[in-house]
């Protein structure tokens, strides 16, 4: 039988350099949210279909990767790690005090068309802070964020925080039909300005008008605040505040520069309740860090408890970052078989510039380093050692 | 942030953008002789313009190594994808419409029926709202030939006058889409350049609307 050596759609090995660039961004990040209390989750990479149903999570179907387990129930593999957490805090969890702090560094999968140089294998590294609500937990969350990204090493980048309530509370007395306002939710996170317009057009006279004409436009550094509170009627007017006096607290913090917003963000509106931010940074074609507020979700898993968190995209922040040197040897390390232990330390030591030599004979030795392009030998004979130039 | 990169779809929308362009103020001179070149620069806009085909123009503007792109909406509903898609052009009109060979009563039948498109999730997705199952068939080159060769019952495609459908013996029964061009934008680009390509999004837009947007 002949085996296929290419590896499924989506999929692809990671050598050496690559390896430790993934490793090091996962390193910064699960450092930071260590010293920051949170405590490490590991979920199944095999969940039931169902968890991802009763999540609400938005997820379109076509994109889980399916089994079938042997008493004929749907698996998937871990397309999401906030609902399996979710079913964690609502349950082994739910006898424990909150808040809890968590976080996690696993891999997610998604099944997507195929040639789109899109990877099915997503390595996410995120938060969840369960239990809290209000203004102390969103910052607490949002900085993180900002520290997170500097912590991998990235310089330009930025989160933008818009509100996932405030598109609610400005369509809420527009008295248009629903599919209507679905269908501005659309155009308002495609951006598609001129259509968003006429669309609005019949609405002129309500309260929510002037903020929602001018939305799609309102992101940017925190003067977009300004410019929403001077048009904002009673509608939103909530919503701008908070997002006001948080990123006071934030630029209290030391976080302003980093902080964006974009007060058109409507996304998942059943999922989302509160804030929501992404991370940019330059040379990401996508958002690297995606989050927000869910206060619904753990209700869904039956404990009632408000939750906040983010993912951040580990390859997308790694492929931004200047690549890994990997150290090239240029020694071999030739030994008596009785200085095995001398021999290791040496190369411990070289941190990665030598190689042990698996040769019997010095010759054999010699042959291989000039395969391997090495340019010293060292000898460790009994009683002494010697360096032999090729 | 020195220059903003936009890739056009190639073929008959190019001469109609670069209309636009010129509208908006661009020296489109270098497109005009294109050669074997594949990216131009504009001399008196920091805009670098790349020419692709159709799909290929949202797969750049998606990975984000083109920061903006002029595409048409048959695309964009057949592929779909995550970027902003900004502004209507109003160029480059024409419209999906469902078509069979004259005298056939397409509906009359409660066979599934087969459709030939090159649009095959367009086509899908237009009879799922109808809640009807039909078959569909992908055909690459004109479409018109599958109905007269018996291969299928209908098809989805673009039409713009209607005259190559009716010399093979089709007649369009329904819309399915309106077509025209869209500006769309990469989303990160979007909000690491914001000034630069709010710039040309209003320009495009002064140009299509004959008034700039009034700002608050």
């Amino acid at each position: 039988m002949q085996y296929t050596v290419n590896t499924p759609e989506g999929t692809r090995d990671r050598l050496f350099g690559e390896c430790r660039e993934r490793r090091k961004v996962q390193s910064a990040l699960t450092g930071l949210f260590k010293r920051r209390g949170y405590h490490e989750i590991i979920t199944p990479e095999v969940e039931y279909y169902d968890l991802f149903i009763q999540s609400g999570n938005p997820l379109p179907q076509e994109s889980m990767l399916k089994s079938i387990d042997r008493s004929g129930k749907i698996l998937v593999m871990r397309p999401d790690c906030t609902a399996p957490i979710a079913r964690v805090a609502a349950t082994k969890l739910q006898n424990e005090p909150l808040p809890q702090r968590l976080y996690y560094n696993q891999t997610i999968f998604r099944s997507g068309t195929a040639h789109l140089g899109n990877s099915h294998e997503i390595a996410q590294c995120g938060v969840e802070l369960i239990g809290a609500s209000g203004e102390k937990a969103d910052a607490e969350m949002l900085s993180m964020a900002v520290d997170a990204l500097a912590a991998c090493g990235l310089s330009i980048f930025h989160i933008e925080i818009g509100h996932a309530g405030l598109f609610r509370a400005l369509t809420k007395d527009l008295g248009a039909p629903q599919e209507t306002v679905e269908q501005m939710r659309s155009y308002l996170e495609q951006k598609n300005f001129a259509a968003l317009d006429d669309l609005l057009l019949p609405y002129q006279n309500a309260s929510g008008y002037p903020v929602l004409c001018r939305l799609a436009y309102l992101f940017g550094g925190p003067e977009v605040l300004e410019e929403a509170e001077a048009l904002s009627g009673e509608a939103g007017a909530e919503e701008i505040r908070y997002l006001k006096s948080l990123y006071q607290r934030l630029e209290q913090a030391g976080c302003g520069g980093r902080i964006q917003f974009d007060l058109g963000l409507a996304p998942q509106l059943d999922y989302y309740t509160g804030v929501v931010f992404r991370g940019y940074v330059e040379g990401a074609g996508s958002a690297v860090l995606s989050g927000g507020r869910y206060d619904t979700l753990l209700r869904d898993f039956g404990r009632n408890a408000p939750a906040t968190g983010f993912a951040i995209d580990v390859d997308g922040v790694a492929q931004t970052l200047p690549p890994v040197e990997l150290p090239k040897a240029t020694q071999l390390v030739h030994y008596e078989a009785d200085r095995l232990r001398e021999a290791l330390s040496c190369i411990e030591s070289s941190q990665g510039a030598c190689e042990l030599s698996p040769c019997e004979t010095l010759e054999e030795t010699i042959a291989l380093a000039k395969e391997k392009k090495m340019n010293q030998i060292i000898i460790l004979e009994t009683g002494k050692a010697r360096v032999l130039n090729i | 942030m020195s220059r903003l990169r936009i890739a056009l779809t190639k073929g008959r929308l190019k001469d109609e953008t670069m209309k636009l362009f010129e509208k908006m103020g661009l020296d489109c001179e270098p497109l005009y002789n294109p050669g074997r070149r594949l990216i131009h620069s504009i001399p008196n806009y920091p805009l670098d313009i790349v020419l692709a085909k159709g799909p290929d123009v949202i797969t750049y503007v998606e990975h984000g190594v083109c920061h903006m792109g002029i595409v048409g909406k048959d695309s964009i509903l057949e592929l779909g994808r995550s970027f902003y898609e900004v502004l209507d052009l109003g160029i480059g009109k024409c419209r999906f419409a469902l078509a069979v060979q004259e005298g056939s009563d397409f509906y009359g039948t409660y066979k599934t029926r087969r459709i030939a498109s090159k649009y095959p999730n367009v086509t899908r997705e237009f009879f799922e709202k109808k809640g009807m199952d039909v078959s569909v068939i992908r055909i690459e080159g004109s479409v018109e030939l599958a109905p007269i060769l018996g291969l299928a019952d209908a098809i989805v495609d673009l039409v713009e006058t209607g005259d190559t459908l009716r010399a093979n013996g089709l007649i369009p029964i329904e819309d399915v889409a309106q077509i025209s061009a869209r500006l769309i934008v990469n989303t990160p680009a979007m909000k690491l350049y914001p000034t630069e390509i709010l710039d040309f999004v209003e320009r495009c837009r002064t140009v299509i609307q004959g008034t700039p947007q009034a700002s608050a």
